[in-house]
């Protein structure tokens, strides 16, 4: 496990995902190794009153409903898209479903622009085929298909960024729950690969791209939509950093404190940047980041890396406002000009006002601004 | 808690909870590791049933918009018939509660205070406002009240004025903050302006922790789902024994979790006094038993333990004397949408509780009380058995003294109550759902409904429930059929409300109006309109054929200015100083806006006198200006015809005027008083003799301001030039008046202005006062252009030639010369940035100055192309020998005109006394010269004369 450089859900918890099992006697659906209230309680956490033995820590913050609702998708005969802004954890919300149900978040699609049909179904193992001709052990199963042959659930990650027709292959695959292998000799049935239990597909999309290869209305009408919103409530971002940070500091085996005044400084400044988004009339008006949570959390890596590596071994002010100008400042001059209104509208005030943390924030933030321009 | 409050238990069988109280502490000991804070608390919950179930009084806990309180209050009224009904309300309002019959459910009762003494002026107006739903213990309890012969229903609660007076930390917050996560709300949810609300029964946690933790536990949204859940299901069909001390007992958990916030808890208190020393001197007074009564008021409030409690509660508490703030009353339409946004309920939860009210009344049989003549309600199937059940005598009441059983052991041992499945209401709602989503737009067919209705019941069941709850069938709703788009005007979850019950807006009865609504109903009649009704309407008025509408017109012009925008909208027609309307059209939404209506019929009997009250006000006020009275005048004479006001008002614009010491609304008054003026010449006889007042006293003030404006950086050009337009314009009067002229060219020889713009302005004044020529001012302007240094000024120049033209309107024909001097001779640099500059003036302030310019224009320039290579501009083209008019022609025609007609002239030479005759008069020859040198009229006249 400590050789991977970022193990999937399932491995990561595995011991849980045993332990849960193990204690799991509600009813479950199809082949689900979980039933949806222990799947619910892996993906938000446990309380005291669910009367466990041991405390199961929360891995994805956000509405219960959402998570409710996906699961109760999942158990049906329709798949799940979760869509959202970036950076809204739509994906690790996918893979913690997809570990805690069938204990395999791997099998997965990603969209982009150069995905074929082959992606989603299956192709051909060349070699093999000029050998010892067109057969199942030529076939090369997508991992769609291989979720399909093992009642699993596959995960299509960025389904809009797909081309239209190569999204439309999904339509068979979630209505007939079969996918045939035409080159196939249909005699002893290898010609159709077909669904077992259980099997059922997790698409994310980003909102923001909704306009790039949208989705024929045949497609969406075979899944069931979650709107992820952009987590907006301070206590749960604070929580949803911190989480975060804590598993990144553990991966790159850091030993650093990161004061939790400094948490505030990074929430604060985001939760300004935010209104000052909302308050924006065009779009040069606003910064290009969704200033999404995900976002802070990069900041803070950002500053964590920066500082071990090259400062102290301390986390400042100074290296997070560096940190912040240098992951936000996408285009020049726009974004620099907002940054820069913001630290001299804002911060100047907060640090004379509320002192603290803030002179160091805006000093960093303006050697920053000093660099790029 | 504190010990001295706390009522002693009761030993043996008088003890009714003691098994309760033991096997509680019992718990206490378990799960917090012995006796201590927990065993108070859950004993004291005990405690405070217990106290309140043994009250000789009576007490109904009840909480607001809970079907499951409203069922159980009309059971407990048929069976114990009380003679007396305490209820917890603005005592105040009691006057209003039978004109609910004449209203359609929800309506809210409104006190209303305009103007405040007592309180800070800036919480003006206050409102208080408490709804009043169908589906509600305390309608059930005023029904019964009114209904029932022999029954008094007295009101408690302190009067609205002391709910403002008990609120040391300011004015009370309005409708709860809305979540920024939410829609914005619909116009309905905005039923009750910023009043302020009160409600009988408000029961939820005081504890954020508590609340978020019954939420989580509850695994529900929302407190409207909780209580649903957890109270509303489990207590729909229970006796009334249980219904009682459960609700007293939620009442004291919440009481005694709510820690913090020592000022609403106070209030509280104080309010559980009030309520009782007004019991125990209405018992007093009317020498009623305590056992005939019964006292109607939120669980909260039930599980009190102040001194003043009860019966024989001590009567140490005096109830303060209200403000001198005058208050009125009314019923103003409320909708279930006001009522959640009010009180912070979930979306949708009184609509649901409305269904669930009348699921609950035909599942129970139980017969609700209801007010005779109440519109919109289904009456009872049989109102006369009604009657006589309600008529019957009492069952025997259990006899004084005697304890109630305890029923909270065994509904605190049951397990929750599962409702089951109702597999075709579930359908129903599916089926339906889908129907509604097509007709928004979505492309929802019936897989969508199989999919709602299995994730609803997996839904359910992921909450440990076997039924779906409506928010589960929301939620399920919403993840199936919502896509990445809202089609239509409306998402799922709002068609889901509507589904369940939707919005229902109420509606004040005729009956229940104030005068001045009424008056407006009844002047507005002659339309054939129904202005009850919600929503617009179109009203035709033919005034020329149709006189007898011309009172609606006034009505409408008049509804116009004092209500909000869109109550009455003129789509045709416009209402201006002596112009008489042909025809109007307007579009009306009187219902939409009853609650201004109402409002409005709290400042006066008639819409006339409130009116008149809003331009004294604003004629009055601290920051009228001359600008604004003028307007108040001119309102007056526009909407009331009356011109006692307009004098009165317009003697105040001479009081405004006269302390005035800026010309910043002289644009304005220039504007105003021209139209007034107008308006009196051609309609009165005589003008009046404020308005002479008015411009005599103009003049001089504004021959005073002038130097100074001039210099004056704050005074803008178009200002200045309004002061000289008003100078200029209204000199003849004002001369005429006994106003002196040397005072006008004194100003203006003050006058020393340095800014290009002004300057001009001066030159032009000057040219009207006949101390410049105009080849003066041409040489002047010459000069501007021809001097480099002062080219990049010029067009600054032009701005004050233009703001000129205002006072000096001859001017024209000059500005149009130095405009085409401009585009001719200034370079490149100087003329390009100034032309936008140009357009804008001319756009802004000059839109009754452009037609004028341009009228010119078009007189100057050659209207064709061919022509305009052999134009010369009449500026620089050669001055056309004047006609040498010899002055003895002149005098010749002027003496033929005395000639002809000498009876003037011989009239004043007798009164001055002269005694010269009349002298002969030459040959005529101005004519025949004209004649001679133009012939060829005269010619062709002759020619066809002769043919």
């Amino acid at each position: 496990m400590s050789d991977l450089l970022r193990a999937p859900a399932e491995i990561k918890y595995a011991e849980e995902l045993d332990w849960l099992e193990s204690v799991d006697d509600g009813p479950k659906p199809f082949t689900w190794r979980l039933s949806p209230k222990m799947v619910r309680l892996f993906v938000l956490g446990s309380e005291r009153a669910d009367g466990l033995e041991r405390e199961i820590a929360p891995k994805w913050f956000g509405d219960r409903s959402f998570v409710e609702r996906s699961i109760v998708t999942l158990a049906s005969d329709r798949g799940l898209l979760l869509i959202g802004d970036p950076g809204t954890g739509k994906s690790w919300l996918a893979e913690l479903l997809s570990a805690a149900i069938c204990r395999n978040s791997t099998m997965v699609v990603q969209g982009t622009a150069g995905t074929t049909e082959d992606h989603i179904k299956y192709s051909w193992n060349v070699s093999q085929v000029i050998a010892a001709g067109q057969s199942r052990a030529s076939m090369i199963p997508s991992p769609i298909m291989t979720a399909m042959e093992a009642g699993a659930i596959g995960r299509f990650e960025e389904l809009t960024r797909a081309t239209s027709d190569v999204q439309d292959a999904l339509i068979s695959i979630l209505s007939e729950k079969y996918i045939s292998v035409p080159e196939l000799d249909g005699d002893d049935g290898e010609n159709i690969v077909f669904a077992k239990p259980g099997f059922s597909v997790i698409a994310t999309a980003n909102s923001r791209d909704r306009g790039v290869n949208d989705l024929s209305s045949a497609l969406k009408r075979r899944f069931n939509f979650v709107r992820i919103p952009v987590v907006t409530n301070k206590k749960s971002e604070a929580e949803i950093v911190r989480f975060r940070t804590e598993e990144l500091l553990r991966r790159h085996s850091i030993d650093l404190d990161v004061p939790p005044t400094l948490l505030d400084v990074l929430l604060q400044s985001f939760a300004d940047l935010r209104a000052s988004a909302a308050a924006a009339g065009s779009d040069d008006e606003k910064l290009e980041s969704a200033l999404s949570t995900a976002e802070q959390i990069g900041v803070l890596e950002d500053a964590i890396l920066h500082s071990t590596f090259f400062g102290e071994r301390t986390l400042t002010a100074h290296t997070l406002a560096g940190s912040l100008v240098g992951s936000l400042a996408r285009r020049e001059p726009e974004d620099l000009a907002i940054l820069n209104k913001y630290l001299h509208g804002v911060v100047e005030p907060r640090s004379k006002e509320h002192g603290g943390d803030w002179p160091e924030f805006l000093q960093g933030g303006r050697d920053a601004i000093a660099t790029l321009s | 808690m504190t010990g001295a409050t706390r009522v002693p238990a009761a030993a043996g069988a008088q003890a009714p909870f003691e098994a309760l109280r033991g096997r509680l502490q019992q718990a206490a000991a378990a799960f917090a590791d012995g006796p201590g804070a927990l065993e108070g608390i859950l004993r004291g919950i005990v405690d405070d049933v217990d106290r309140a179930v043994r009250e000789p009084l009576e007490i109904f806990p009840v909480c607001h918009h809970s079907p499951a309180s409203a069922i159980a209050m009309a059971r407990r009224l048929r069976e114990k018939q009380p003679k007396v009904v305490y209820l917890e309300l603005c005592e105040d309002m009691a006057p209003l509660l039978p004109e609910l019959r004449n209203c359609r459910l929800p309506v809210a009762v409104q006190a209303f205070a305009s103007e405040v003494d007592g309180f800070p002026a800036e919480w003006a107006p206050l409102s208080v406002v408490a709804p009043i739903t169908e589906a509600s213990a305390e309608y059930q309890a005023i029904a019964y009240a009114l209904e029932t012969p022999g029954v008094e229903l007295v009101l408690v609660d302190r009067s609205s004025d002391h709910v403002f007076q008990w609120q040391p930390g300011g004015r009370p917050a309005g409708p709860a903050d809305a979540d920024p996560d939410q829609p914005p709300a619909e116009e309905e949810a905005a039923l009750h302006g910023d009043a302020v609300g009160i409600e009988v029964g408000d029961l939820r946690p005081r504890f954020a922790e508590l609340e978020e933790y019954l939420l989580r536990h509850g695994r529900v949204r929302h407190w409207s789902e909780w209580w649903h859940q957890y109270v509303e299901l489990p207590l729909g069909d229970s006796d009334h024994d249980t219904y009682r001390q459960v609700m007293l007992l939620i009442g004291s958990l919440f009481r005694r979790l709510a820690p913090g916030d020592a000022d609403r808890v106070g209030v509280d208190e104080d309010r559980e006094r009030y309520m009782w020393t007004r019991m125990r001197e209405h018992l007093a007074a009317t020498g009623t038993d305590p056992a005939d009564c019964l006292y109607v008021c939120g669980a909260f409030h039930a599980a009190s333990r102040v001194a003043e409690f009860g019966v024989h509660g001590s009567d140490t508490f005096t109830i303060g004397p209200r403000s001198a703030s005058t208050w009125q009353y009314g019923l103003i339409p409320s909708s279930h949408a006001a009522i959640e946004a009010q009180f912070g309920l979930a979306p949708g939860s009184v609509s649901i509780a409305a269904t669930q009210w009348a699921k609950n009344v035909k599942r129970s049989r139980v017969r609700p009380f209801r007010l005779a003549g109440q519109a919109g309600t289904k009456a009872p199937a049989k109102t006369a058995k009604s009657a006589k059940a309600a008529a019957a005598p009492a069952p025997a009441p259990a006899a004084p003294g005697a304890a109630p059983p305890d029923r909270l052991s065994g509904f605190l041992q049951r397990p929750p109550v599962l409702d089951a499945l109702d597999e075709a209401e579930l359908l129903g709602w599916s089926v339906d759902i889908v129907r509604a989503a097509r007709r928004a737009g979505y492309l929802a067919s019936t897989a969508d409904a199989i999919a709602v209705f299995e994730t609803s019941i997996l839904l359910a069941g992921m909450r440990d429930r076997a039924r779906p709850t409506p928010y589960d069938f929301q939620d399920a709703a919403i993840t199936c059929i919502e896509k990445d788009a809202v089609p239509g005007r409306r998402d799922v979850r709002r068609l889901v409300e509507i589904m369940m019950g939707g919005d229902r807006i109420g509606q004040v009865g005729y009956d229940a109006l104030p005068p001045l609504a009424r008056d407006v109903h009844d002047r507005l009649a002659p339309l054939g309109l129904k202005l009850q009704q919600r929503g617009v309407q179109r009203a035709l008025l033919d005034l020329a054929s149709q006189p007898e509408l011309k009172p609606c017109s006034d009505v409408l012009w008049m509804l116009r200015y004092l209500m909000p925008p869109g109550t009455a909208r003129p789509i045709m027609g416009e209402r201006r100083l002596g112009e008489q309307p042909i025809q109007e059209s307007w579009d009306v939404a009187l219902g939409t806006h009853q609650r201004a209506l109402i409002e409005l019929g709290y400042e006066g009997v008639s819409i006339e006198q409130v009116l008149e009250q809003r331009l004294r006000r604003a004629a009055y006020g601290p920051q009228a200006t001359t600008a604004t009275v003028l307007q108040a005048v001119e309102d007056a004479t526009l909407y009331l015809r009356s011109r006692r006001l307009a004098d009165e008002l317009g003697t105040r614009a001479l009081e405004v005027l006269a302390t005035e010491r800026t010309v910043d609304g002289a644009p304005e008054v220039l504007r105003r008083v021209r139209r007034l003026l107008a308006y009196y010449r051609t309609s009165e006889p005589v003008l009046p003799a404020w308005i002479e007042s008015f411009v005599k006293t103009g003049y001089a003030h504004y021959c005073t301001l002038l130097p100074t404006a001039f210099t004056d950086e704050d005074a803008t050009v178009r200002q200045v030039a309004a002061m000289l337009g008003f100078l200029f314009s209204m000199e003849g009067l004002a001369l005429s008046l006994g106003c002196d002229r040397t005072q006008l060219e004194l100003a203006v020889a003050q006058s020393h202005p340095d800014e290009p713009a002004r300057v001009a302005l001066l030159w032009s004044a000057q040219l009207h006062l006949g101390r410049l020529s105009r080849a003066e001012l041409r040489a002047r302007c010459g000069q501007l252009l021809g001097n480099p240094l002062v080219v990049p000024a010029y067009p600054r120049y032009l701005s004050g030639f233009l703001h000129a033209l205002e006072p000096v309107p001859q001017l024209a024909d000059f500005v149009v010369e130095l405009v085409s001097n401009a585009f001719a001779v200034l370079p490149d640099p100087v003329l390009l940035p100034w032309l936008p500059t140009l357009i804008g003036t001319l756009r802004a302030g000059g839109a009754e100055l452009a037609p004028l310019l341009i009228r010119e224009a078009g007189r100057i320039f050659p209207g064709r192309l061919a022509a305009l290579d052999t134009w010369v501009p009449p500026w620089l083209a050669e001055p056309a020998p004047a006609l040498a008019a010899a002055p003895g022609a002149a005098g010749q025609q002027g003496a033929a005109l005395l000639a002809a007609h000498p009876a003037t002239c011989d009239a004043l030479a007798r009164l001055l006394g002269c005694d010269g005759g009349w002298a002969q008069a030459g040959p005529a020859a101005g004519g025949a010269v004209l004649a001679a040198r133009h012939p060829a009229t005269a010619t062709a006249l002759a020619a066809l004369l002769d043919g």
